[in-house]
């Protein structure tokens, strides 16, 4: 099969993410009569989509680790992102049990969703099984919105005030770049399963070896790069986005000095 | 000694009760001040042998062929140039300023621990003579600034000179991250309190975010450096075959190198940011860019290094990820040009001696950038790597930006510091000496360096062009040694004969000019009210002061607790060094190999050593705890828990040797034995230092100096303690846990 080819052929209609995201979407408009940042919400169903549906999930499921890498970024990070930003600015997050709100469990979250899941074992099960693929996309989401409650909460008390976001933001970076690093420079395989030829649904092996020069230690190269170049970038945003809040307050002669 | 004392005197150098014993005054002070301006002699003294190393190189290489230094001098002079320059000189200099003037700028009477800040100096002058004793033990380095592996090791160089290179830098290290501990400290507790970190000076918030670097990025070379000494001491083989990879190294002095290039750039940016609106008569332009950009440089380069490997061959996936990575350092460093030139836009400006070293900074940072991001194209640093298009690229930065940018600086403060002006006739000679020397010097250097010829060669063939372009260069160099030999002139006479500074002779608008020049022992007897980032502007001009910056998060008002500060500071560059070594660990087992493995560790018993270990965390917790609720016996009851428990662990660890060493597994034996050693060897030395800091608050707590009530020295050793377990859980669970999880 040519890229080409494959392009338009490698979508998967899969039924559950379709209905997720149909459901999300009537819960989201039937539970917010404020509506004006439904943009968001719409950019964050499209990544979701997008994702999941795209011949990036099919990529992702038995042929490159690297489009798999690409998919746990964009769900872990930026679906959930824009999710929090479609949120009125009134709402309240301010959950029971409290240790959900602390920055601690966060960061656990955003840190831990990265590493647990690049076990060499549960790396590999989350591609040979469908139950722990759904549950890797679920936990996926669920942690990224964690982690980014406490940057990106609608409500300005809730959030980490801009220097300790600075550091949160920081710090998660540096402990996703070291696995990133690792990954990249490994001299042993991450996830085996990218690495076997038998299931190749799509007869697209040949063109991604060859075509695209995807080896698999190539592979396995650009998936460690990606989480440790771009995702740093994301965070890199994130943290430029809080100097910019930090810096933001507008001047006033009565300000308490 | 006379002459001295009433030079120093008249300059309020010395106060009248110390003219008797001026040297003790002066190399037992703990004031900033002092140590600041110790920092920058030194550093001066160590600018001249790197220069006149600079000399043998341009006069080796002036004519083809020639024949005036040996080959192995000559690499042992480039390799002490650079190592020099960077470390004695471009460090201690900018630690020297940072040391002056941020306690001023932040209204601070000294820094956060003055006796951290004499340690720190004091280990640069130790880490000089180690360094230049190499030349007596047998011959110095010649092994290039970076010192590539397998160049470094034993087999290649069999003198002592790379052993006190990397003992010396060692040395340099801890000394550079003390000093970062101690100003990132200062910035954040000691701050006058209306000084907002919003409301810093330009030059005091790149310090602040300058020091992040320093510890983030010094203990990644220091654990390279002690790899490299195990490897040459000990026989081991962490860069060397079998085994062991020369790749590696570079990572590592990669990973620190790059961040080191902007740990010395970004105090100079901060020179610019000080130095330009004062000369020209506005206000910084877009100071939250400029601000803000920092942090971003500061960010991405941390994580860029692997574009100094292109030629390496790490593959085109890697090489392309840097590539992009790279480029986009040019955004945040062009929006800072753009706002040094903004400031100069429709501003009265006044060309003195500062702003013209600054404004040449700039149009030369400019090149230097420009050259810079033509490195990080793969296809073009394939091409270019090594040679004198390359040099010509770093000394633009090093010497285009950094050393002008210090000359402005000096001629900006020295009126602070010693309360005279220097010479501005003098000072207009040494600038525009400088220029030409410089720009004459290193442009020719990017054309050599196309037509093909490379660095690190101690002689030429006569090859078309090469012979007069080197001359140029070699003539250039001249101008820039007489330059600095003005300066020097310039400084000493202005001591003697300067006309007198006044407080504010610049007319500059940051608090260190409210203080006298030179400023008393105590800084400041009273502050100007602070209501935005330049209060001084405020204070003459009341009719239109600036817009007030105001005050939004709490954590903005209130100080956080300095010795609680400095521990956490101290853990996250700690964490570096033991994430380096760790890394390794993994690195070297990932693949199984001859030899003893973990096969010949005892886990069970191990696993209970541990667990005293972490059950000391919670003694320790419960130690304070009782504090807390005023029971110091309690207190004192819980922290012999801890220590009993931390020795026990020490105890299990000795065991464990013991075994290994009983069925002869040696350090040497195999990268496995190397690793494990050197991973659990330095975690055991933590603990040791622990186990000491633990007793010494033992000893107080029994001679009854806690029964005040929650101790800051308990609380920061404890959080010390915590580090060193949490680090044994990573390790503990790298070395004995995952194996057993393939």
């Amino acid at each position: 099969m040519t890229t080409a080819q494959f392009t338009l052929s490698g979508w998967t209609w899969n039924p559950a993410v379709l209905v997720t995201g149909a459901c999300a979407l009537v819960a989201y408009v039937a539970a917010f009569r404020d509506h004006r940042r439904i943009g968001w919400f719409a950019a964050a169903l499209a990544v979701f989509l997008l994702t999941l549906l795209s011949p990036l999930n099919t990529l992702a499921d038995g042929y490159l680790f690297s489009a798999h890498m690409a998919q746990h970024i964009l769900l872990l990070l930026i679906v959930p992102a824009f999710l929090l930003f479609s949120l009125p600015r009134t709402l309240s997050l301010a959950a029971r049990p409290r240790v959900l709100a602390h920055p601690l469990l966060g960061w656990l979250a955003g840190v831990g969703a990265m590493w647990f899941w690049h076990a060499p074992a549960l790396c590999n099960a989350a591609v040979a099984s469908r139950p722990v693929h759904a549950l890797q996309t679920v936990s996926l989401l669920v942690l990224g919105s964690l982690f980014w409650r406490q940057i990106l909460a609608p409500r300005e008390q809730e959030r980490l005030s801009p220097p300790r976001a600075i550091f949160y933001l920081f710090s998660a970076c540096v402990a996703c770049s070291v696995l990133g690093i690792i990954i990249t420079f490994s001299p042993v395989t991450v996830c085996s399963i990218y690495t076997m030829q038998s299931n190749d649904r799509f007869g697209m092996l040949q063109t991604i070896r060859m075509g695209w020069g995807f080896s698999p230690e190539r592979d396995q190269q650009i998936g460690g790069l990606l989480m440790w170049v771009p995702m740093c970038l994301i965070y890199l945003t994130a943290i430029l986005a809080q100097m910019a809040r930090w810096f933001a307050q507008p001047a006033s002669p009565t300000a308490k000095i | 000694m006379n002459e001295i004392t009433t030079v120093l005197g008249r300059a309020g150098l010395l106060t009248a009760e110390q003219r008797e014993h001026w040297k003790m005054a002066w190399l037992s002070t703990v004031d900033h001040k002092r140590i600041g301006i110790l920092y920058m002699v030194t550093a001066l003294f160590f600018f001249v042998i790197g220069g006149i190393e600079a000399m043998c190189i341009r006069l080796q290489l002036a004519v083809p062929n020639n024949t005036l230094l040996h080959p192995d001098t000559y690499n042992m002079v480039f390799t002490m140039h650079g190592t020099t320059m960077i470390f004695l000189v471009a460090m201690p200099v900018l630690f020297g300023l940072a040391n002056y003037v941020v306690p001023l700028q932040i209204g601070a009477r000294d820094m956060a621990f003055p006796r951290l800040n004499a340690f720190g100096f004091w280990l640069v002058p130790l880490g000089g003579i180690l360094l230049h004793f190499s030349f007596l033990a047998g011959g110095a380095p010649a092994v290039g600034w970076f010192a590539y592996a397998p160049l470094n090791e034993t087999p290649y160089s069999s003198q002592l000179g790379v052993d006190y290179w990397a003992l010396a830098l060692l040395v340099l290290g801890i000394g550079s991250v003390s000093t970062s501990i101690n100003l990132l400290v200062t910035v954040l507790t000691q701050r006058s309190p209306h000084m907002t970190l919003r409301r810093l000076p330009l030059f005091s918030w790149m310090i602040f975010i300058n020091s992040f670097l320093v510890i983030l990025a010094l203990p990644v070379l220091n654990a390279g450096l002690v790899m490299l000494l195990i490897d040459r001491r000990l026989d081991t083989h962490f860069f060397l075959q079998p085994g062991g990879s020369a790749i590696l190294w570079q990572h590592i002095f990669w990973a620190f190198g790059h961040p080191e290039v902007y740990i010395v750039a970004i105090p100079a940016f901060g020179i610019l940011s000080e130095v330009i609106p004062v000369f020209s008569r506005k206000p910084i332009f877009g100071y939250e860019f400029v601000a803000g950009s920092t942090v971003a440089i500061a960010f991405l380069s941390l994580l860029v290094w692997a574009h100094h490997m292109f030629t390496v061959g790490l593959g085109h996936a890697v090489d392309l990820f840097f590539v992009a990575s790279s480029m986009l350092i040019a955004i945040p460093t062009g929006v800072k040009v753009l706002a040094w030139s903004a400031t100069m836009v429709g501003g009265r400006i006044r060309l003195g001696t500062p702003m013209l070293f600054c404004v040449a900074a700039l149009a030369q940072f400019l090149v230097a950038g420009l050259t810079g991001v033509s490195h990080a194209v793969a296809a073009l640093d394939w091409q270019t790597k090594n040679s004198y298009y390359l040099v010509a690229h770093f000394h633009f930065v090093f010497v285009g930006l950094i050393v002008f940018a210090i000359l402005g600086a000096l001629h900006y403060w020295f009126p602070k510091m010693s309360g005279r002006m220097l010479s501005e006739r003098l000072g207009k000679w040494t600038f525009w000496l400088m220029l030409i020397g410089f720009n004459l010097t290193f442009i020719i250097q990017h054309f050599l360096g196309l037509a093909g010829m490379p660095r690190r060669i101690y002689t030429y063939p006569d090859l078309p062009g090469w012979g007069w372009m080197n001359m140029v260069s070699t003539i250039g160099a001249f101008f820039m040694a007489a330059a600095a030999l003005l300066f020097v002139w310039n400084l000493a006479a202005s001591l003697l004969h300067g006309k007198l500074a006044g407080d504010n002779p610049w007319n500059a608008w940051t608090l260190e000019w409210a203080a006298t020049s030179p400023p008393p022992h105590e800084n400041f007897h009273e502050l100007p009210p602070i209501r935005s980032r330049r209060p001084l502007w405020d204070d003459s001009n009341p009719d239109r002061p600036d817009p007030v910056v105001g005050t939004k998060w709490q954590a903005e008002t209130t100080a956080p607790e300095k010795n609680k500060t400095a521990v956490i500071t101290f853990i996250i560059s700690e964490s570096g060094f033991f994430g380096v070594l760790i890394l390794a660990y993994l690195f070297y087992n990932a693949t199984p190999q001859p030899g003893p493995d973990t096969h010949n560790l005892n886990l069970l018993k191990t696993g209970l050593f541990s667990l005293c270990l972490f059950a000391s965390s919670f003694t320790i917790w419960r130690s304070e705890a009782s504090l807390q609720r005023g029971r110091p016996r309690a207190m004192a009851g819980w922290l012999a828990a801890t220590i009993l428990l931390g020795g026990v662990f020490i105890l299990g660890q000795g065991l464990e040797y013991w075994g290994l060493f009983q069925s002869g597994v040696r350090v040497s034996s195999n990268l496995f034995a190397t690793t494990f050693f050197t991973l659990t060897g330095f975690h055991g030395l933590h603990v040791c230092v622990g186990l000491i800091a633990l007793l010494i608050v033992l000893g107080l707590a029994l001679a009854g100096d806690f029964k005040q009530g929650p101790s800051p020295a308990l609380k920061a050793v404890g959080l010390y303690w915590h580090f060193v377990d949490a680090v044994w859980v990573l390790v503990f669970s790298s070395i004995y846990l995952l194996p057993h999880l393939r």
